[in-house]
């Protein structure tokens, strides 16, 4: 379990400044953010081998943010894997244990068997990464903190990698801490996401619920989210049963009915482009608030998706939907379109 | 004249201005190697007292060295991971030996360590004499040659990565021990290099050791007394033999630069 409560550091001129979150014993913690907005710092402030300003870390419910790291029981894996490179794979991977035998298992568990004898100049991005991670695990800590393992891995050996390290993490009842800029990661990965921002923590949430309901602007722009407007919402008076927390979110001539998840000032509507659903013409009733007519500027095909982005009065809405469809509804840029966007999709932050 | 033109004379100047520098660094060199060195090889075999003050010279080099890098290491160490309070000013005043006239620094350590001095009246006590000693002449090699080992120790420290001992403190070691078993190896080439520097600096030291140590005589002190005492031709082969002595530590510094890094992590 790791606990972290309004906890500071700093890396020369770099602060970070008040995060806090919990991550329950077994849980896989994803954390995310640009580069430099912290995440780094707050893994090796977990770990000990950098102080805390203030605040506190916890792990396994005891405070120890004045304990040194090796007495932490926590495996780092930095980005660039940091195997040192005076020693070889067997010795890297038996550095932190007394008990060769086990080390020398988990590598070759871990497909590091072929490798053991080797210096590490001569392992390749992917290699290196299984067997800092052999290394970490080694010594049997049960929090493993993670710095983009996977980044410098091929796409084939980063699949095998986190399948192996989601089991690995099941069987040792391990609880992770990972630094990624993969959002896919995040979703199939983790349990909790943290999201950094300029060494301040904008949210810590369920994955589902950081990418359905950022915090705010800034963490929908970071998570990817296509359509974010800056505007003002007011409780919807239409009297026709609405509960509270139904909003009427106005930007520029676009109206959109949302939902706000606390009485907080709302200044942005984010709305993901998946959630759009793309038609010629106005269908029948329908439960959803939405539905937006406009024209369309701009199609762009990724594979077997399609980013399609219509022109609602001024401003631009972008859908995500597939290839198939563009074509099957006769899509070109300058057609007309009918955007219907339920109020549940419609994220007031 | 065109820019093609103007180029080829650029390279020729720079050609000219390197070739002028190599010329009066190594002119003086070899005029006094080959004008003395044959003599002062020849004069190993019947000159006691060359072959003293060489050992002397070679021995109280590798004393103050030895002494610095025991010192010396882990002050580079708290300086190169900014551990020292006020580490700008500390590595300011670890400079400051190398600014002084040596001369200068003889006198300094005279007035420190001198018989006059508190200091150099409990040395003596303790049977350590500065003055006319043997511990005199590695005082002075250590006063103007550590600051040497000291900074390039530092920077070699420096180099190496420091998550390499973060990584090592989360595999259980202590912060002495991931130094040692990571650090050290890492910066292992980078610190003989520094410490080969300090000591050809300590055996070429020759101003502070006259003010504190006239006799015995180190090698560079011999080569002055017979340059004095009878002339040019006498303490010629002295000095020469002394350089030639110089090339072994430059040769093992060069293949030692020559060879990569081990610190820097592979990306």
């Amino acid at each position: 379990m790791i606990e972290v409560e309004a906890l500071a550091a700093r890396a020369g001129a770099f602060e970070l400044r008040d995060v806090s979150f919990s991550l329950p014993h077994g849980a896989w913690g994803i954390v995310l953010g640009s580069a430099g907005s912290g995440k780094t710092t707050l893994l090796e402030t977990i770990a000990g081998v950098r102080a805390a300003a203030s605040g506190c870390v916890r792990l396994r419910g005891a405070d120890v943010t004045q304990v040194v790291p090796e007495r932490r029981g926590v495996g780092i894996v930095y980005q660039h894997a940091l195997l040192f490179p005076h020693l070889t794979v067997e010795q890297n991977v038996c550095y932190g244990t007394h008990d060769p035998q086990h080390a020398v298992g988990l590598a070759r568990r871990l497909g590091a068997g072929p490798l053991l004898a080797r210096g590490v100049r001569e392992l390749s991005g992917g290699e290196r990464q299984i067997v800092a991670l052999a290394r970490a695990l080694a010594p049997g800590p049960d929090i493993l903190l993670l710095d983009e393992p996977l980044a410098a891995v091929d796409p084939r050996g980063r699949t095998r990698l986190r399948r192996e390290l989601r089991a690995l993490q099941r069987e040792l009842s391990l609880t992770v801490l990972h630094v990624t800029h993969d959002l896919g990661e995040a979703g199939t990965l983790g349990d909790l996401a943290i999201l950094l921002e300029g060494g301040r923590m904008l949210q810590a949430a369920a994955p589902e619920q950081l990418f359905r309901r950022p915090v705010s602007a800034a963490a929908a722009e970071f998570l990817g989210a296509e359509n974010v407007y800056a505007g003002s919402a007011s409780p919807l008076e239409s009297g026709a049963g609405d509960e509270p927390g139904t909003m009427l979110f106005r930007a520029g001539s676009l109206r959109l009915v949302g939902l706000a998840a606390a009485r907080v000032p709302i200044a942005h509507a984010v709305i993901r482009g998946e959630d759009v659903v793309l038609a010629r013409e106005r269908a029948g009733t329908s439960s959803a608030r939405n539905v937006l007519e406009g024209v369309v500027s701009e199609i762009v095909k990724h594979g077997a998706l399609a980013r399609v982005t219509l022109e609602v009065g001024e401003l631009p809405l972008v859908a995500t939907v597939t290839a198939g469809s563009v074509s099957e509804l006769g899509l070109l840029p300058g057609s007309r379109a009918v955007a219907t966007i339920k109020a549940t999709a419609v994220h007031l932050c | 004249m065109g820019s093609r033109g103007a180029h080829r004379v650029a390279a020729a100047g720079v050609v000219a201005g390197a070739l002028l520098l190599l010329v009066l660094l190594a002119l003086p060199i070899a005029a006094l190697v080959l004008r003395g060195g044959m003599t002062g090889l020849e004069q190993l075999g019947s000159d006691r007292e060359l072959r003293h003050a060489l050992l002397l010279t070679a021995q109280t080099a590798i004393v103050a060295t030895l002494v610095t890098v025991m010192l010396g290491t882990p002050l580079a160490y708290l300086l190169a991971r900014d551990r020292v309070p006020a580490g700008t000013l500390v590595g300011a005043l670890l400079d400051l030996p190398l600014l002084i006239p040596h001369p200068v620094a003889g006198m300094a350590l005279l007035l420190a360590f001198g018989r006059a001095s508190p200091a150099g009246a409990a040395l003596a006590q303790l049977g350590l004499a500065i003055v006319g000693s043997r511990t005199g002449i590695v005082l002075a090699m250590l006063f103007v040659a550590a600051p040497l080992y000291v900074s390039a120790a530092r920077e070699a420290i420096a180099r190496v990565d420091v998550r390499y001992e973060s990584v090592a403190r989360t595999l259980g070691d202590s912060p002495i021990r991931a130094a040692w078993r990571v650090t050290r190896p890492l910066a292992g080439r980078g610190l003989l290099a520094a410490a080969v520097v300090m000591w050809a600096r300590a055996v070429s030291e020759f101003g502070a050791i006259v003010i504190l140590t006239y006799n015995p005589k180190v090698a560079s002190v011999l080569s002055y007394d017979r340059f004095t005492g009878e002339g040019l031709d006498a303490a010629l082969p002295v000095a020469a033999v002394l350089v030639i002595l110089a090339l072994v530590p430059l040769l093992v510094l060069r293949s030692l630069r020559a060879g990569t890094a081990l610190g820097e992590p592979a990306r």
